[in-house]
């Protein structure tokens, strides 16, 4: 692995980010030291033309990395913003945001401190220092220039002077000297020195003004006096501190005898004062100093321009970089989030978000991973619940589709009724016993189904249904008229409940009566003739036995035939009032007249027809009792007394002493239900099923019409009768009338 | 490719600057494989190179030459280039102007002047100087030498630093000296 992989692959570490920051910041500390060195560098150094070219290539490469950097993210942004790519817009306005937090401060503070590092620097060059120092080296060179004036005149002179002597010529040389040490002493000069071209010829020096050596002029200052006629130089002899002041002169040689050799030049010096020649200087390198300011001020501008600009720069991709560097740690979590949202809402349950995220960010992705991690298992759960499903469904629906042909094929009708009272499914055997096709029942409310005047007595009966707790279900007798037939149902209603016992609904069990119903009464009136023929034959017999005994005796003509006359007729009279009695009640059971309701004071009733049998019987009780709701009810009241009568007559006779019989009225759902228990020996259960038929007894005498005048009564008034055991021994007859 | 994008942007932002200055006339002389030239650069002596001098700061005017070869219908091919540099610097004390020549980056020649004039003469006139050695160079060639002035710089918008240059002023063309 090269280094820029190892680069690539570490750039988001934090122990890399945190080294840059660290060199970052030892940078900034080395650039201010450096500024701070900067103010004791020379201006020479500092306005260095190489180092003003360094900065600006520095600035130049800086503001290429910035644009590059800002334009590189600029681009992805605006890229990812094309694509819509999720989370993008927020992204570009977080980098936008950061950047723009570091870039309007660091330029603001850059434009205002280079406004006041340009008016500074104006301002140090509009001082009054300058036309001070102006002034005094003015002066200084003034001074200058009087002295190498009057140093000029006085050169002038002595090479007029010594016009007259043969340079030469050795023997003028002491009158050479001598008139050079006068015009020395007279013009104050400090040097005076003869040269013939650059070849020195002779000079003299003031003893007092304390050069110790005649000092030596440049080749050039004589060769420009030589060239040019005068010129003037200022040197520092050796061993004093003084400035000599040198002009020289020159001239053609006198007489013109050797016209080729070179100029006459006579060199005039003064020596300066060494303090004033130490001011001058001093104020003249001041001057140069401050001019040489002058001339750099633009250069100095650009550096610090370009120092500042660099630092600023600096200061701005840090900032810059920092802020993208926070933006993504940001976008990158939030990106990845939106990017997993989006591929989860697509179905993808197994995408986890991977980005390294340690503050609550960081949590939110734990928290998007746990969760996904749970949807994809809750989906799995889902998954194999569904299947299971779908599989108890087509079990249910193979069941349904058992139960529905085994309904279809049941004798029984069967209606199932949902809990909004509409009828559900109602099998061909109902459809079949109700006459009605499957489109006008099923779907519709069963009282709306069941509305006609024929089937509004099965419609009473499912609605007044008792569906109390518990596996409760309720038979009665239906009796219908269809399509002008009699027909008689045995409707059961039962509760549909659910796993709560709540009940959903109700299903209705019809099962057909009439032809069963119609055997009974064959075989009860076969049993009646049989009975009605027994009862007729013993009344018959004695008639048939006393007739033929009268009429022996007649044709005998036995002497006791009065009196066996009188026997015979009172035998046969007997018989025949019981026949006659017969007959009667025979015809009171066939014209009984239909109830006529009314309202009846029902305690009282119950109470006078209790009280016609107390203590008929010793040892058997006889009560009677009436809720105490029960006063006024609309019955029948002679037919309702009538059948108590016959059951209570029945109860005291198959009770034994010691007794009990009772009688007991309740208001049950809407009803008056009347109960009649006794304490007798019972009724075996072949018995119970005859007990209502006409002529049906179990006592072997009487003519068995008391229990089927009783059902007869009950079932004008719409209700109903039944016969159970009662409890420990007994019997108990319940009779239901509507009220 | 980076590195290369740097290094052009780097040549695209080293400004230069057209100066008023011009090269007149180039004549040039042959001692024996040597070659002398003679110019002057003309109009150089402005109030900022005076004002520069007279501060006592160094002032340079760099000349660079080239020694190239003529080809017709195509471009000169540089063979060799060589650069004289002026220095000129004041002494306000002893009101005296030192001139340094550094042929080659080496010190050939130091002069003293004491006039403007004769600095001005000192420093933009240059007179027989043997910038190059024709040794070794065919001598059906046809050879030219070129002569560019730089005279300092100066900052464009107060922190854009440019250098000031001449342009480049070509002499008339010239053939080696045949070796015996």
């Amino acid at each position: 692995m090269d280094l820029r992989e190892k680069i690539l692959r570490h750039r988001k570490d934090h122990r890399l980010i945190g080294a840059g920051l660290v060199a970052l910041l030892l940078l900034f500390t080395a650039l201010f030291y450096l500024a701070q060195r900067g103010r004791d560098l020379p201006a020479a150094l500092v306005t260095n033309r190489v180092l003003l070219f360094v900065l600006w290539y520095v600035n130049v490469v800086l503001i290429l990395i910035v644009v590059f950097v800002l334009l590189r993210n600029l681009f992805k942004l605006l890229v990812e913003r094309r694509h819509r790519v999720l989370g993008s817009t927020f992204k570009f306005k977080l980098v936008a945001t950061y950047i723009g937090l570091s870039l309007i401060p660091v330029l603001l503070l850059f434009a205002i401190a280079t406004e006041l590092l340009q008016g500074s620097i104006d301002r140090w060059f509009n001082t009054p220092v300058a036309p001070v120092l102006e002034r005094g080296n003015a002066v200084a060179q003034a001074l200058y220039d009087r002295i190498e004036r009057t140093n000029l005149r006085d050169a002038s002179r002595v090479l007029s002077e010594i016009r007259g002597f043969d340079l030469d010529a050795p023997g003028e040389r002491p009158r050479l000297t001598r008139r050079m040490q006068e015009l020395l002493q007279e013009m104050d000069l400090d040097l005076l020195a003869v040269y013939e071209g650059q070849e020195f010829i002779h000079a003299i020096l003031n003893s007092q003004s304390g050069i110790p050596d005649l000092p030596e002029p440049d080749r050039s200052f004589l060769e420009q006096a030589a060239r040019e006629g005068r010129s003037t130089a200022v040197e520092t002899p050796a061993g004093t501190n003084g400035s000599l002041l040198m002009a020289a002169v020159s001239s053609p040689p006198a007489g013109g005898a050797r016209p080729a050799r070179p100029p006459v030049v006579v060199v005039a010096g003064s020596l300066l004062d060494p303090v004033l020649s130490e001011q001058r200087e001093k104020l003249v390198e001041d001057y140069q100093a401050y001019r040489q300011l002058q001339v750099q001020k633009d250069d100095l501008r650009a550096s610090h321009l370009l120092l500042f600009g660099m630092v600023t720069l600096l200061i701005l991709l840090a900032s810059s970089w920092t802020g993208l560097y926070l933006a993504r740690r940001v976008t990158v979590p939030i990106q990845a989030l939106a990017e997993g949202t989006r591929l989860i809402s697509g179905g993808d349950l197994g995408h986890r978000v991977d980005v390294e995220a340690d503050d609550e960010l960081g949590v939110l992705v734990d928290s998007f991973n746990r969760m996904t991690q749970e949807l994809e298992s809750n989906e799995k759960l889902l998954e194999a619940s569904n299947r299971e499903l779908t599989t108890s469904n087509q079990r249910l629906g193979e069941e349904r589709a058992l139960i529905a042909a085994v309904l279809e094929n049941v004798a029984a009708g069967v209606v199932s009724i949902d809990s909004s009272g509409r009828i559900f499914t109602c099998n061909g055997a109902a459809l079949n016993m109700l006459r009605q096709r499957e489109g006008d029942v099923v779907g519709r409310p069963f009282e709306e189904a069941w509305s006609d005047v024929e089937r509004s007595r099965l419609a009473a009966v499912v609605k007044e249904a008792d569906l109390g707790p518990g596996d409760r279900r309720e038979s009665k007798e239906v009796h219908l008229i269809l399509g002008g037939e009699w027909k008689t149902f045995e409707a059961k209603v039962t509760g549909l409940r659910d796993s709560q016992g709540q009940v959903q609904g109700r299903v209705l069990v019809l099962e057909d009566l009439t032809e069963l119903i119609k055997a009974q009464q064959l075989a009860a009136w076969h049993e009646a003739a049989r009975r009605i023929a027994h009862e007729i034959k013993n009344p018959l017999t004695p008639i048939r036995l006393s007739a033929e005994r009268l009429l022996r005796k007649s044709q005998q003509g036995d002497p006791g035939l009065g009196k066996a006359i009188e026997e015979g007729v009172e035998i046969i009279v007997r018989e025949v009032v019981t026949l006659q009695g017969m007959v009667d009640e025979f015809s009171r059971y066939a014209r009984m007249p239909r109830p006529r309701p009314a309202a009846v004071d029902l305690p009282k009733l119950v109470s006078e027809t209790v009280h016609l049998y107390r203590n008929l019987k010793p040892g058997v009780e006889v009560e009677g009792e009436v809720d105490a709701g029960l006063s006024t009810v609309k019955i029948d009241g002679e037919q309702v007394r009538r059948a108590l009568i016959n059951l209570l007559d029945n109860a005291v006779e198959a009770t034994e002493a010691p007794g009990r019989v009772s009688v007991a009225a309740h208001a049950v759902n809407g009803h008056l239900e009347i109960l009649v228990a006794d304490t007798g020996r019972g009724i075996p259960p072949e018995s119970k099923e005859k007990l209502f038929l006409p002529y049906y007894s179990t006592k072997g005498r009487g003519t068995g019409l008391g229990l089927a005048i009783v059902h007869r009564i009950v079932t004008d008034h719409q209700g109903s009768i039944r016969v159970e055991d009662n409890a420990p021994r007994g019997t108990v007859f319940t009779v239901e009338l509507p009220i | 490719m980076r590195a290369k994008l740097a290094l052009l942007c780097f040549f695209l932002l080293a400004s230069q600057a057209r100066a008023d200055a011009r090269i007149s006339e180039i004549k040039i002389g042959l001692d024996g494989d040597r070659v002398l030239t003679t110019f002057t650069l003309r109009d150089a002596f402005n109030h900022r190179l005076l004002e520069r001098v007279e501060s006592g700061l160094p002032t340079p005017i760099l000349y660079r030459f080239e020694l190239a070869r003529d080809r017709k219908r195509w471009w000169d091919e540089k063979l060799k280039e060589n650069t004289l540099e002026v220095v000129a610097m004041y002494d306000a004390v002893a009101r005296a102007y030192t001139v340094h020549y550094k042929l080659d980056d080496k010190l050939i020649e130091s002069r003293t002047v004491r006039e403007l004039k004769a600095l001005e003469e000192a420093m933009t006139t240059v007179e027989n100087l043997p910038v190059f050695s024709l040794a070794g160079l065919p001598d059906d060639w046809r050879l030219l030498v070129k002569v560019q002035a730089e005279m300092g710089s100066r900052t464009v918008l107060s922190f854009i630093p440019v250098t000031i240059n001449t342009d480049w002023k070509e002499s008339s063309k010239f053939h080696a000296p045949k070796t015996p």
